[in-house]
């Protein structure tokens, strides 16, 4: 055992023994004084640790998973308020001013805090894996057999008719970037739906789902024109929940679906 | 691809059906399919279409002026609400949004952006902006609005980024690091479309940066050129600071210009130098700080400037919208630009030479004589911060500050937020660290604000002399729309929006929103109806005329 992990499973027992005791109020506030400058928390025992004190404090506005919620942003595409561990540890410990985002529970330790900022790392961890397929081949087939660019934005380039994907390589893994190409029916956005308009002329405008609330909703059409409606003013409406976008069974071989997928996985941002 | 939408499987899951009184309507309202690319020839000729608002001051001259008189000075308290749009962040808006064919873009805190459709205030998009958590701001996260060409809007950001973003989606089309944030850079103003170029200053005076305005390629980000606010070494008047003081002497360009196409002229102010209140590191007059700027648009070149404060130590930024018009002054017409600065006095300046015209005091001030034939200021000895306290007006925060006026071609007057207060001011040694705030002292108002006047006030442009003030209580720092309506809007720390007649000044319509009003209304019009759009707190309000 690396004295890391020694050190981790030390600090886990630590966390349990604590977590059972009542801490004194003052007991985060004194180590908060001096926190270090580097987290020293990132085992693997550190990460589980931090995913169970995520889970209890910060799920509930920012998903079990980190993936957002109603309340709280998607934490596993980087993070809008954090370039380092240390600002990340603010805000995990302080929460961040004028927002909604408050910081964990005062009783918890500071301890606990830069494990949930190992956790929240992992979440974004963008290590190269090695693919089979090669990303310069996924580059041509992107712009040219595959017919990416006529929907899908790269650096301000490409249509506006599906997701931007400048740095979809932050957010989607391998397997889920294969998913998305082989059945992009499978996991559709409400962003993505496609919303059919019947209006009192009974003429239709249909177009991609921007946003939709009780009484209006607002879509993009085939033009990439922006529309909004009144639902009052409107005959009829249909959300159609499947996506625009066609599967590449059809038109890309196995090695070339590889070689797509090395392109998308490897357009992420740059790293600070 | 444009196809592919209507060649969908209808693979229906959720069906929304309208009542049947619904169905029988035969007009369509509230479908607005928009918006077409904004050229530059639109925003050369912003006037034509006053249903829109294509720039932070309206158009290029930042009269801040609506030519829509739907609502006018007998209906205006027909007003009603329309809609609120809210902001998801709790800090106080500073933002004027851009209305283009049916689509608002609202700026938020801290860098953020989100379309949403102007009849509604409901979204269709947002772009949210990362950011370091180490920044370096002195007053609070701001930001005040987007500019836009083509189908790009462009966005300051508070680390000093530049971001280009696509209008119809809210992707990210380019980002540029203008500077260093860790050296106490940031970015809040809106910036300024010149033909096809973005320009844009920078923000950060409390921190010992060196100013400077840029001009960036729009399609590509590339810089085109810089205008540093105080000149280097090779030039002459980089002898207007003391030994090395010019490298933190501040300057900074944090609100948005004006452009004559004619001239082919960029105006832009500058901010104070610095320390702020501690002048003895820095003798001289620290060119070109607290200064309006005049530069050549195809290569950044001064072609001159006026200095309203010359080596100020009371943090007078001239960082207020130069609003530019032509008029007939002694039986000539000149091109002017009218200016109340923050050190409290109005300015008449001709803007083809930079030639002083007229100015008088439009707040309280008691640290000048008054201007010379040149228009500099006859300085009062003994108004200089001291490490005891000075009492000064006007205030750190001025006789007026960054938050717009605004000048009505119709009534040829000009409307500035005037407020007759006092500080004490302080003076403290301080090194300069980089990256830590760098000011040398500071302020403290000795009374209640109750006790200071804040109005208001109509000022004749070609005299500048004040023809009405509309006193408010307790104060204001909310920016001023005048309109062809003949009103002028504008709102109060207390959350008052109101609207004067723009001829005399009398209160014809208010309501309470609830919150600060700190920015600037502006108006647009859908479907044939205006609207008056005011940011208060951090809630964006829409009103218009009742149905």
């Amino acid at each position: 055992m690396s004295m890391r992990s020694l050190w981790s499973a030390v600090t886990l027992i630590l966390v349990a023994v604590l977590s059972l005791t009542a801490a004194p109020p003052d007991v985060s506030a004194q180590a908060r004084e001096e926190p270090p400058a580097d987290n020293v928390f990132t085992g693997e025992l550190d990460v589980q640790m931090g995913q169970r004190v995520f889970q209890q404090q910060c799920g509930r506005c920012h998903g079990e998973d980190g993936t957002g919620g109603e309340g709280g942003p998607d934490l596993t595409n980087g993070f809008r308020s954090a370039s380092t561990d240390e600002g990340l540890f603010k805000i995990v410990r302080e929460g961040i001013p004028n927002t909604q985002m408050v910081g964990i529970s005062r009783r918890s330790t500071d301890q606990s805090a830069w494990m949930v900022v190992a956790y929240l790392n992992s979440l974004n961890d963008t290590n190269d894996v090695d693919l089979p397929g090669n990303a310069a081949n996924g580059q041509q087939l992107y712009a040219g057999k595959g017919n990416c660019s006529g929907c899908h934005m790269v650096n301000g380039e490409g249509g506006r008719l599906g997701p931007d994907l400048s740095q979809v390589g932050n957010r989607r893994d391998p397997a889920e970037l294969v998913s998305d190409l082989r059945t992009p029916d499978q996991d559709v956005a409400p962003r993505w739906w496609t919303l059919r308009v019947t209006r009192a002329d009974g003429t239709v405008v249909q177009g991609l789902r921007m946003d939709e609330d009780t009484f209006s909703m607002r879509l993009m059409d085939d033009d990439e024109d922006l529309w909004s409606f009144s639902k009052r003013d409107v005959r009829s409406y249909d959300r159609i929940k499947t996506s625009t976008m066609p599967s590449v069974n059809a038109t890309l071989t196995d090695a070339e679906v590889d070689d797509l997928v090395a392109y998308l996985f490897s357009l992420r941002r740059e790293e600070i | 691809m444009k196809r592919l939408a209507s060649v969908i499987a209808l693979g229906v899951l959720v069906t929304g059906v309208v009542p049947a009184a619904a169905q029988e309507t035969e007009s369509q309202p509230g479908t607005t399919p928009a918006f077409s690319p904004v050229t530059w020839e639109r925003l050369l000729n912003a006037k034509d279409e006053p249903h829109n608002w294509l720039m932070y001051s309206g158009t290029l001259d930042s009269q801040h002026y609506s030519g829509l008189d739907q609502v006018h000075n007998r209906n205006v308290g027909d007003l009603e609400l329309k809609w609120a749009y809210q902001i998801p962040q709790l800090d106080r808006a500073e933002t004027v949004p851009v209305v283009v064919d049916g689509v608002m873009f609202i700026t938020e805190a801290p860098s953020n952006v989100v379309a949403v459709d102007a009849a509604t205030g409901r979204q269709y998009w947002r772009y949210n902006h990362s950011l370091p958590d180490d920044l370096r701001i002195c007053c609070g996260r701001n930001n005040r609005g987007v500019a836009i060409l083509g189908e790009t809007l462009y966005m300051s950001t508070l680390d000093a980024h530049l971001v280009a973003i696509d209008a119809r989606t809210g992707n990210l089309v380019w980002d540029k690091a203008v500077a260093d944030y860790r050296a106490g850079y940031s970015k809040t103003e809106a910036p300024l479309i010149v033909k096809d170029e973005v320009v844009t200053g920078m923000a950060g005076g409390e921190y010992g940066v060196r100013g400077f305005i840029d001009s960036y390629n729009a399609k590509s980000g590339e810089l085109e050129w810089r205008a540093e606010t105080i000149p280097g070494p090779d030039h002459p008047d980089n002898q207007t600071w003391a030994g090395d003081s010019w490298r933190t002497g501040g300057a900074a360009t944090w609100i948005t210009g004006a452009y004559d196409p004619d001239l082919d002229l960029v105006y832009w102010g500058t901010g104070n130098p610095g320390p702020d209140w501690n002048g003895d590191v820095r003798l001289g007059d620290n060119l070109y700080s607290d200064s309006a700027m005049a530069l050549k648009h195809e290569t950044g070149a001064l072609e001159w400037y006026f200095q309203f404060t010359p080596h100020d130590v009371h943090d007078w930024d001239a960082i207020q919208v130069p609003i530019l018009a032509d008029l007939e002054m002694d039986g000539e017409m000149r091109k002017v630009m009218m200016w109340a600065n923050r050190n409290a006095f109005f300015y008449t300046i001709d803007r083809v030479t930079g030639k002083f015209l007229v100015g008088k005091p439009f707040a309280k001030q008691t640290w000048a004589e008054g201007l010379d034939a040149n228009g500099r200021p006859i300085r009062i000895p003994g108004t200089s911060p001291t490490a005891e306290g000075v009492t000064v007006s006007p205030p750190i925060g001025g006789g007026t500050n960054w938050f717009s006026p605004s000048y009505s071609p119709r009534t040829e007057l000009f409307y500035v937020q005037a407020y007759d207060g006092e500080d004490i001011f302080y003076k403290r040694d301080e090194d300069y660290v980089e990256g830590d705030q760098f000011t040398g002292g500071g302020g403290r108002r000795p009374l209640p604000v109750e006790n200071y006047k804040s109005a208001i006030r109509a000022i004749d442009p070609k005299t500048a002399n004040l023809r009405w003030e509309y006193e408010i209580q307790p104060r204001s720092t909310a920016g001023i729309m005048a309109t062809a309506g003949d009103l002028v809007f504008s709102g109060s720390v207390d959350g008052y929006f109101f609207a004067l007649d723009a001829v005399s000044g009398e209160e014809l319509w208010h309501m309470n929103v609830g919150r600060m009003v700190h920015s600037a209304p502006m108006s647009y019009a859908v479907d044939g109806k205006q609207y008056i759009t005011i940011a208060a707190g951090n809630v964006v309000y829409s009103f218009g005329l009742r149905d």
